[in-house]
């Protein structure tokens, strides 16, 4: 369960003070698919940032599974995203070293877990998201579909709690968008895992249960449109 | 290995197999050429040292120099201590001299060089000048009469091309009118023509002990006696050995004989050393620097993102020391391959110096001086740049 108390994201000071997320209250079940919208400066990236631990908040509190994560140290911190937490980029953004395979099993090795189970953890999850035959691809081999779906992969081998995805179809067609989509819901549904995700793409909505939509670093009331 | 260790090298490993191949073996190559620019100068420098004080050695000192006592010119009944030296444990064999300026004139050439008085045969046991005759033959004992020209003091018919005052060009069956220092004037047909590489013998002239008795008067006198011992090296404790077996005249090393002109020589050539090492330390810093600095800011984004997504800060810092380190090993191991060729090449065909042939010397120590000083680099190297970068804030990585 994610519980934000409060949360507000300033940068700068005095007359050049950005106000990113101003006073943001959230509350997220466990399980749920939450999509976060909103106008371009909104303040969605920002909060995904918090809930991803790739940031933190200049006032407010943050409870993750019961973990005031606002105190944690930089490596408590690490090791927190490491165990759980899955992130998904916009841009993919694998290893172009690594093989489909490698770029996902790299967490999991992290993890202390031996050659042998990474790479049956591995060949489960690719077949989950379809991609068995594309094991021994590098990025560069695949397409921004098939790439999108091995950065799912690389998400999900910890088996986190918690899916961040930052507009993950930002760069891919519809038809491919529809495909990671679903994925995304299946993988929610199958082993409900919580899964937060921004998105501005208003027929994207229909996959989630809930919709939290911002505007000027606030979350409008329950219903509101921009 | 340990588990950050393991993710560490399997990153590191995969990046370079699967990266730019042209660049990393540019980057091995340069490193190989500045492992071998730290060898190779100061291993042609110790062959030249070498070559001085074998030189030294060969053909002016032997081993220990016998000079008169404190208060004595010469030597007196030399050949009695001849002998006495020659029996001593660790001595080979001992030669006296007698030397002193005299004039030589030659087609009314003149000069004033160094004229040295000895013994031929018990020359040859200590010194190596008979090897260097380029002309006619060496003296015998018996000789009188008779002049063995240094090549330098021997000059060329032209003139113009000699440094130093020669008698123009003389050959061997010429003769020569010598000077002495009492007055006495005396013919000398030249026997031979000597080339060492070593001015002081180059530059002088030799008659037989038996001739310059003659000429001053004097009888069974030297003004040095030259020791050969079995080992070179030990110098030291053979002069404590000789003053223990009664030597009362002075004993000096050709380390204490030769010291001021190598010393300024192995000065000159350890300042251009030391700089040389230093220029090629900077390049191998700046070097692998800027690989690994380039490397990681363009994998700012990458770095950015494997922190996203739990890599530790360490791990990747380590993975970049690993590539370092990984360059350095190619870079030494391609450097050692390039020195054994270019070793073998002028072990075969050495570079002639003035003093003679010069080849390369290779001190072990050197070797692992070279090899440390490049692994601190690498790591060095390998270090700084990315933990610079994996200091920065992720997102900032991130956004590249």
């Amino acid at each position: 369960m994610i519980i934000g108390t409060n949360l507000a994201k300033i940068y700068g000071r005095g007359s050049v003070e950005v106000r990113a997320l101003d006073g943001v209250d959230i509350r997220i079940q466990k399980g749920e698919f939450v999509g976060i919208t909103g106008a371009s400066g909104s303040g969605k990236s920002t909060l995904l940032h918090l809930l991803g631990l790739l940031d933190s908040p200049t006032t407010g509190s943050l409870v993750i599974d019961d973990v005031e994560v606002a105190t944690l140290t930089e490596r408590e911190r690490t090791l927190f995203r490491l165990n759980r937490l899955g992130y998904v980029f916009q841009d993919y953004a694998l290893v172009p070293e690594l093989t489909a395979e490698e770029n996902i099993y790299l967490p999991s090795k992290v993890r202390g877990m031996t050659a042998k189970e990474c790479t049956r953890a591995c060949r489960d999850i690719l077949g989950l998201v379809g991609l068995r035959d594309r094991v021994g691809f590098l990025p560069g081999e695949m397409s921004g579909g098939e790439q999108q779906r091995v950065a799912i992969a690389r998400a999900l081998i910890n088996n986190p709690a918690i899916i961040l995805a930052d507009e993950p179809c930002a760069n891919l067609d519809t038809r491919n968008s529809t495909i990671i989509l679903e994925l995304i819901r299946k993988l929610n549904q199958e082993l409900r895992q919580t899964v937060v995700m921004v998105s501005h793409e208003e027929w994207h909505q229909k996959y989630f249960d809930r919709v939290i939509v911002m505007k000027d670093g606030k979350i409008l009331p329950e219903g509101e449109r921009i | 290995m340990l588990e950050e260790e393991k993710v560490a090298f399997f990153l590191a490993s995969r990046l370079i197999t699967r990266g730019n191949k042209g660049t990393l073996f540019l980057t091995i190559m340069i490193i190989a050429m500045v492992f071998v620019n730290l060898i190779f100068l100061p291993s042609i420098i110790a062959g030249i040292v070498v070559l001085f004080n074998q030189q030294s050695i060969d053909y002016s000192y032997g081993n220990l120099v016998i000079e008169p006592r404190e208060d004595q010119l010469l030597i007196t009944n030399v050949k009695e201590l001849q002998q006495k030296i020659n029996r001593i444990p660790g001595v080979v064999a001992s030669t006296p001299r007698y030397s002193g300026a005299a004039t030589i004139i030659s087609k009314g050439k003149s000069t004033t060089p160094v004229l040295v008085a000895i013994n031929p045969n018990d020359e040859k046991q200590v010194l190596k000048i008979h090897t260097g005759i380029v002309s006619g033959d060496y003296l015998n004992d018996a000789d009188t009469g008779q002049i063995l020209i240094g090549t330098t003091l021997a000059g060329n018919k032209d003139q113009k091309v000699d440094r130093t005052p020669t008698l123009g060009g003389v050959e061997v069956g010429k003769s020569v009118d010598v000077t002495f220092r009492n007055g006495v004037t005396r013919q000398y047909r030249i026997k031979g023509i000597v080339a060492s590489g070593q001015f002081s013998v180059d530059g002088s002239a030799f008659i037989t002990r038996k001739e310059l008795e003659s000429v001053l008067g004097t009888t069974d006198t030297a003004n040095q006696i030259l020791v050969k011992t079995k080992t070179t090296g030990n110098e030291d404790a053979m002069r404590v050995t000789l003053m223990q077996y009664g030597i009362q005249e002075k004993i000096w090393t050709w380390q204490d004989k030769s010291a001021d002109f190598l010393k300024s020589i192995v000065g000159s050539f350890e300042i251009i050393n030391v700089i040389s090492t230093i220029v090629s330390l900077v390049i191998a810093v700046v070097v692998i620097f800027i690989v690994i600095f380039i490397n990681t800011v363009y994998r700012r984004k990458q770095i950015g993102i494997l922190q996203a997504i739990g890599i530790d800060r360490s791990i990747i810092i380590k993975s970049y020391i690993f590539q370092a380190l990984f360059i350095f090993v190619s870079g030494t191991v391609a450097g050692l391959a390039l020195l054994f060729v270019l070793l073998q090449y002028l072990t075969a065909s050495p570079l002639v110096f003035p003093g003679g042939p010069v080849g390369p010397v290779l001190d072990p120590l050197l070797l692992v001086r070279a090899i440390v000083s490049l692994f601190v680099v690498s790591l060095i190297a390998g270090f700084l740049p990315s933990w610079l970068t994996t200091r920065e804030d992720i997102l900032s990585a991130i956004r590249g």
